[in-house]
């Protein structure tokens, strides 16, 4: 696989996870603002990280193993790991979501200030 | 710095439930969350102990506990597996992750929770 290594493992997490937007009913690529809202709060705090982190030397990437774009310093692959992981993340939950409410259901609304009680 | 992951997890765990404190999502009670999780952590082990295994990354020793879930023994493998640290990052990444897709749910109108 060489240098593309890094970026067909993350080609796989999608292709592995997309079957459940058209089996299950997931509707997470169908809410497409939604998705880039939420990807991008959560990637921005954690790309921070990971800049911070191969600056201070923490961890560092196989030249072998990635295509050698890299952008402030950091592979692609990386960049986009951020985008794919808690996209998986998202679909697995919403899957579980769909399974466990039926699909149809208005989910249950937990309150914030009762411990353990739901519905407002 | 030694343990500069270690301490970085632990930091991103405690970010992520001020988060929480927050957005007040309630993913912390919800099962289903919990459940996602568990799935999402076994394909992190499959997906992160390849990455680490192979490795396509590689972690400094110092950096973080040395504790590390280790990799089957195949000549395919040469490093010596992912970190536990990881386990942490990869829970704050997806709860924070699954927050904000819950909150931006509610905000845009749709019922996801």
């Amino acid at each position: 696989m060489g240098r593309l290594e890094y970026l067909a493992l993350l080609t796989l997490c999608l292709l592995v996870t997309a079957p459940l937007e058209l089996l299950l009913g997931v509707r997470v690529y169908r809410q497409l603002g939604r998705l880039a809202r939420a990807l991008g709060c959560t990637g921005l705090v954690f790309v921070g990280w990971d800049l911070l982190g191969a600056r201070l030397g923490h961890w560092d990437y196989q030249p072998a193993s990635v295509t050698g774009l890299r952008l402030l310093g950091l592979p692609i692959e990386e960049y986009l790991f951020f985008l794919v992981v808690p996209l998986c993340g998202i679909m697995a939950y919403e899957a579980v979501r769909v399974t466990l409410d039926g699909g149809s259901a208005r989910p249950r609304r937990a309150s914030p200030r009762h411990l353990g009680r739901t519905r407002r | 710095m030694t343990f500069g992951y270690t301490l970085f997890c632990l930091v991103a765990l405690a970010l992520t439930l001020v988060l929480e404190r927050l957005l007040k999502t309630g993913v912390f009670r919800d099962r289903r969350f919990w459940i996602a999780m568990a799935i999402v952590g076994f394909f992190q082990v499959l997906v992160d102990g390849w990455l680490t295994c192979r490795p396509v990354v590689t972690y400094a020793e110092a950096q973080f506990s040395g504790l590390r879930l280790g990799c089957p023994p195949l000549a395919i493998f040469r490093a010596g597996g992912m970190p536990l640290e990881d386990l942490l990052f990869g829970f704050a990444m997806i709860s924070q992750g699954l927050m904000w897709w819950v909150w931006w749910g509610r905000r845009m109108g749709r019922a996801s929770h």
